[in-house]
């Protein structure tokens, strides 16, 4: 149930395992799919997140912690107070933490990311990606991805001579 | 709703092709990143040469754009001098204009994927989008549209809109207006150019070439400067919001080839001059109070930067490409692409571009499937 807590509006967030999580409304806002039924007046009781299981929907919800922009007492953002390059580099530094899970975990966080609208969270986790395939050879992203070749050896051929400069 | 325990969870998340979808647009934004992304398997394939993806992609990479190569101008018509290394080497036939024989036209700008070119002969400007093809064909305003090479122009998309271009038309007029500089400015969603704007530039004499086309314009904050050739140190100013001309006075005497200009980190207008081998880096800046004034930044002594003996010592500055904050020098040795703000430099490879040429800075989507039958070509294999 929404609760209020030290002034702050309080969400109550359920994964599908049967876990509650209790969380500012600002940080649930973060996704802009649970802002949505919160703008409706949709979310008057506990929000049920579909597919996401509570180890992930707690990470996610650690990500929208870090990355809320806070407010203090005066109602000024903390950004104000804070140099933003500085503020940048110790949430790239976060991040770069927090990013280092096993492959399925990352997985799990780009469905829940793409499916709660968390853009920040879907940059992180889809460049990360990216940019552990990006030197590999083809056969190497294919086993990561776990994805087969269902090309004919000359269909292969077509391609390659379609953009023959970009296989030098 | 199931819980994803249950499921096999890393090929799962990339069956949805939404998924793959957002992480493919990831991929870097050199040119070989789709084709060779291309070959991994047809559902790659499928997702890469959709058109919303294309779309998407360059819109993703529009801030980091890497630079493609150069537009030199040729007798006939516009080349491509690519200036990557392979693979991302774009073939210089897939960005080439020809024009009819006979005509003569002019190089103007290069920004935001369109090409502002002169023909001097038909008295229309062009603008040519180099990926897609497409070419819009404008009258000179009126007035102005007598066979002359004097005019100058930049080309640029407002605000971030794809759709749409705004073409600014820039020259000297000595008989309508008495010895000032005159502007116009063409929208592309209005389909019309607007009023006449004009500032005086009274120390030019009528024989002087003046607002420069050996400079392309650069675009910082919201308005757009050129190189007054004749003037004593100044540069042309127009604000694309105001709707306004000014002139500025240069800190110092800078020598045509040896000046270009450039946007720094913050956007903030500034230009390069190199004197006794040291590239000067100068910045406007404005206090408090909105008074501007220029301030010296950096100086790179270029000779130790490239290794130079003393026998090459000679720079020409041929042009900056404005999203990767590059100066193109021409040295005796060769072209060098310099990085003014790490200064990592590399020498090019053979190129033939000569002293006038615009920096091509996109997103190249290559041809996936486009000329021969599209992505579809194996669906039914």
């Amino acid at each position: 149930m929404a609760t209020r807590e030290a002034g702050k509006k309080m969400i109550m967030l359920k994964s599908p395992d049967g876990m509650e999580f209790e969380v500012e409304e600002a940080v649930a806002m973060e996704s802009q799919t649970i802002r949505k039924m919160i703008e409706d007046d949709c979310a008057d009781t506990a929000i049920l997140i579909p597919n996401i299981n509570s180890k992930i929907l707690s990470r996610v919800i650690e990500y929208c912690n870090k990355h809320v922009p806070t407010t203090g007492a005066t109602g000024a953002a903390a950004s104000d107070t804070v140099a933003p390059a500085a503020l940048a580099e110790d949430l790239k530094i976060w991040d770069a933490e927090f990013i280092k899970v096993n492959r399925a975990t990352r997985f799990d966080l780009i469905q829940a990311a793409s499916y709660l609208n968390i853009k920040g969270l879907l940059d992180l986790t889809s460049q990360t990606t990216i940019d552990t395939i990006s030197d590999n050879s083809l056969e190497e992203i294919r086993s990561f991805l776990s994805t087969k070749n269902d090309y004919l050896p000359e269909e292969e051929q077509t391609i390659r001579r379609e953009n023959q400069w970009a296989f030098q | 709703m199931t819980s994803r325990r249950h499921r096999s969870p890393s090929p799962a998340a990339l069956d949805d092709d939404d998924l793959l979808f957002e992480i493919l647009l990831r991929l870097p934004p050199q040119p070989s990143s789709l084709p060779r992304a291309s070959l991994v398997n047809k559902r790659w394939r499928r997702l890469a040469s959709d058109p919303g993806f294309l779309h998407r992609f360059r819109i993703h990479h529009r801030r980091s754009a890497p630079i493609l190569g150069c537009f030199v101008e040729r007798a006939h018509g516009i080349s491509f001098e690519p200036t990557l290394e392979a693979p991302n080497r774009v073939p210089p036939g897939r960005f080439s204009l020809r024009f009819e024989e006979g005509d003569r036209f002019g190089l103007l700008d290069c920004r935001h994927d369109l090409v502002l070119v002169h023909n001097q002969t038909r008295c229309k400007f062009l603008v040519w989008d180099p990926i897609t093809c497409e070419q819009h064909h404008l009258a000179i305003p009126a007035g102005f549209d007598s066979e002359t090479n004097e005019i100058s122009g930049a080309v640029l998309r407002a605000g971030g809109d794809v759709q749409h271009f705004e073409v600014v038309f820039v020259r000297y007029d000595d008989i309508r207006h008495g010895q000032a500089a005159v502007a116009c400015v063409y929208s592309s969603e209005m389909s019309l150019w607007s009023d006449l704007i004009s500032t005086p530039l009274p120390w030019l004499s009528p024989f002087d070439n003046t607002i420069s086309t050996a400079h392309p314009a650069v675009l910082a904050g919201d308005a757009l400067y050129w190189f007054v050739t004749a003037g004593s140190d100044e540069i042309l100013e127009f604000d694309l919001w105001k709707h306004k001309l000014a002139v500025i006075q240069l800190p110092v005497h800078v020598y045509e080839e040896h000046f270009t200009f450039r946007r720094t980190d913050s956007g903030v207008l500034g230009f390069l001059h190199v004197s006794s081998l040291t590239a000067q880096l100068w910045q406007r800046k404005t206090d408090c109070e909105g008074v501007a004034s220029w301030e010296l930044g950096r100086t790179i002594e270029l000779d130790k930067l490239l290794s130079m003996n003393s026998e090459n010592r000679w720079y020409s500055m041929i042009c900056f490409a404005q999203d990767n904050n590059v100066v193109f020098l021409l040295t005796v040795v060769g072209l060098f692409a310099v990085q003014l703000q790490t200064l990592e430099f590399k020498k090019l490879p053979q190129t033939n571009i000569g002293s006038y040429c615009l920096p091509f800075e996109s997103v190249y989507n290559a041809d996936i499937g486009g000329e021969h039958g599209g992505a579809d070509l194996f669906h039914n294999a």
